[in-house]
């Protein structure tokens, strides 16, 4: 099956997150806090209208902060955020920086060991280009905690 | 008017939030506030408040918020009496005929309940506190 992605870029490595319904890709801007919130919860933001939650997906996918995994993040302030909706479900992950949009092949079983990377998050990998595309499990990576 | 459709916004750390306007009982100068032994944690003391004395809670110590103490009392009816909560600033007073949005799950554990929804607030979000989740 092919399906549609979003690949973008974090910590040095390409990650991608499957199409399911729509998407809006904002520079970044400062989110509202919620104290006592989880850690990897930026905060809030209004657009047109909805409410989303906004994750900072690199504090949970990389166990000790950017390491060997890849280069460190990019300071906040250049980071995009990119809104999805799953499952009528509404929310914001911020990543380095949009790649591209693309119809990617089914993925395979992702690598058992990527130094520094949380790996039960990382649904399969797909190979395009002699570059590893990581496909991510929002299921898992926004209702842990 | 219908009730809950006034809220006073005040500030914490630079951030709004807001309480029902029907929960206020006053705002007040925190003078005075005597220690309690028997009021630990995030409770400062107690305050005399007409005639009773009303225990004054540190609301940036039950969030985690940094920073020094607030400077304003507001004396709010919680869920389980009368309380002073010690905030930075009372903003204003915002009338509104929205319904505060629910929070968004993945956001907080289920088991806080300080907050009751959020407000829209010329282009701020604006964090509902829960009058009777105030006492932690």
């Amino acid at each position: 099956m092919i399906h549609s992605y979003l690949v973008f870029l974090l910590s040095g490595r390409l990650f991608g997150v499957k199409l399911l319904g729509a998407i809006e890709i904002l520079p970044w801007r400062r989110s509202r806090t919620v104290p006592l919130s989880y850690s990897s919860v930026e905060g809030l933001i209004d657009y047109r209208g909805t409410i989303y939650p906004v994750f900072n997906i690199g504090r949970r996918l990389f166990m000790s902060g950017p390491g060997p995994a890849g280069a460190p993040a990019q300071a906040e302030a250049a980071q995009s955020i990119i809104l999805l909706e799953e499952n009528k479900h509404f929310f914001g992950i911020t990543v380095d920086s949009v790649v591209k949009m693309a119809k990617l092949e089914e993925p395979s079983a992702p690598p058992e060991k990527i130094q520094g990377m949380e790996m039960k998050y990382i649904q399969g990998v797909v190979r395009e280009d002699d570059q590893e595309i990581l496909v991510l499990d929002f299921e898992r990576l926004l209702h842990a905690d | 008017m219908n009730e809950g459709t006034r809220f006073l916004i005040l500030s914490l750390e630079g951030e709004a939030y807001a309480v029902p306007i029907s929960r206020l009982l006053e705002i007040a100068v925190p003078r005075n506030i005597q220690k309690d032994p028997n009021l630990t944690g995030p409770f400062e003391g107690t305050f005399e408040f007409r005639g009773n004395l009303i225990p004054v809670l540190n609301i940036k110590k039950v969030l985690k918020l940094s920073g020094v103490i607030g400077t304003t009392l507001l004396v709010v009816k919680g869920g389980k009496g009368t309380l002073g909560v010690l905030v930075d600033a009372v903003t204003e007073i915002l009338d509104t005929d929205q319904r505060p949005v629910p929070m968004p799950a993945g956001v907080i554990n289920p088991g806080i309940q300080y907050f009751s929804g959020i407000l829209r607030h010329k282009d701020n979000l604006v964090l509902l506190l829960n009058g009777d989740g105030l006492l932690p």
